[in-house]
């Protein structure tokens, strides 16, 4: 990797891991489109448990308890994946077509 | 706009997730051909940060609140749809089965309305409006209806692509049983016409900030002058021969 696009994805992934760290903060706690949506048009549905249970349900490290520090840990976490894992998928692409040719 | 699971009945989130599949399929497709060395880190921190952005819901009036989506922005800097696929599924993956955002039998209709129609539409809206084209001394210029202003072109691109997917997610909705089909649209399109202002301040800046510190990284300045499109590789290939 040239030193251009590292510098790109250190630089990238710190202002993800800021907004991550803010988010807790400032995001808005009124429900989204969808939600208000569904609370206006058809509450009983919010009542649905859903099929899978994960992890980090809400954006919360749960073992961290309720505060702020639960949905910084759980934000950073997601912030590490999402770049990981398209990192990998997209190296992967790009290797097979390698192969391919 | 995350559709948790419970919302659409099972057999229609089946042919929701066969369409995302082979949306996929494609996709992939694509950026076999397409990724390379200095996309590869772009696309994984766009990821990081779409991530990072759709979990900081800003307040909207009448109660609610809203997320942008990033679909338009990715689109618009591959020149490609199908980036703006890869890069939401992936992270519309992450964020159901690892934080319980959207659900998973809902994925497919989920990557459907932010990845395959928020890209699509954003893309080709921004082309529509903007329609560039690199002259033969290496110069980009719009020759669309907004040629002259890029800026708004991709605003307003990244706007319709939130307001219309919202429009999808309320037709899907109305399919289901879930909402009705007048009140889900006046609800679902009224919250994501303001949480698409959001979106598209947000596309601008960081579209701009790219244009200013990494200009090579935006697929329109990496045009060749017969060239309209990333998303087919003949074109190129063509040139090159």
């Amino acid at each position: 990797m040239t030193s251009k696009n590292k510098s790109l994805l250190i630089g990238g992934l710190i202002i993800a891991l800021i907004l991550g760290v803010l988010s807790p903060f400032i995001a808005s706690t009124n429900p989204d489109g969808l939600d208000a949506s569904a609370e206006h048009l058809n509450p009983a549905i919010m009542d649905n448990p859903g099929y899978w249970h994960a992890p980090f349900d809400n954006y919360q490290v749960k073992l961290l308890g309720d505060g702020p520090l639960a949905g910084i840990a759980a934000l950073v976490i997601g912030v590490l994946i999402a770049l990981g894992f398209v990192y990998v998928v997209t190296e992967i692409l790009k290797r097979r077509s390698k192969i391919d040719n | 706009m995350h559709i948790p699971d419970g919302f659409i009945p099972l057999w229609q989130c089946a042919i929701y997730w066969t369409i995302a599949i082979v949306a996929l399929i494609f996709a992939f497709r694509w950026g076999r051909e397409k990724l390379d060395e200095k996309s590869i880190p772009l696309m994984a921190v766009l990821a990081a940060g779409i991530f990072a952005i759709m979990s900081m819901n800003i307040p909207i009036p009448f109660g609610s609140s809203g997320h942008m989506v990033g679909a338009a922005m990715v689109a618009i800097i591959f020149m490609s749809p199908w980036a703006a696929v890869i890069v939401i599924a992936l992270v519309l993956m992450i964020q159901g089965i690892f934080f319980g955002d959207g659900g998973i039998t809902t994925m497919g209709a989920n990557i459907i309305n932010m990845g395959i129609c928020g890209g699509f539409v954003g893309y080709y809206g921004w082309k529509t409006l903007y329609k560039p084209k690199m002259s033969a001394d290496g110069v980009l210029k719009g020759t669309g209806i907004l040629g002259k202003h890029k800026w708004w072109s991709i605003g307003i691109a990244s706007w319709v692509a939130i307001f219309l997917a919202a429009v999808l997610a309320s037709v899907e909705m109305w399919l289901a049983g879930t909402f009705p089909l007048a009140l889900g649209l006046l609800y679902m399109g009224g919250f994501h016409a303001m949480i698409g202002i959001f979106e598209a301040i947000i596309t601008v800046i960081v579209i701009s900030t790219l244009e200013k510190v990494r200009p090579d990284l935006l697929a329109w300045n990496n045009l060749k002058p017969t060239q309209t499109d990333n998303t087919e590789t003949e074109p190129t290939e063509a040139v090159a021969k």
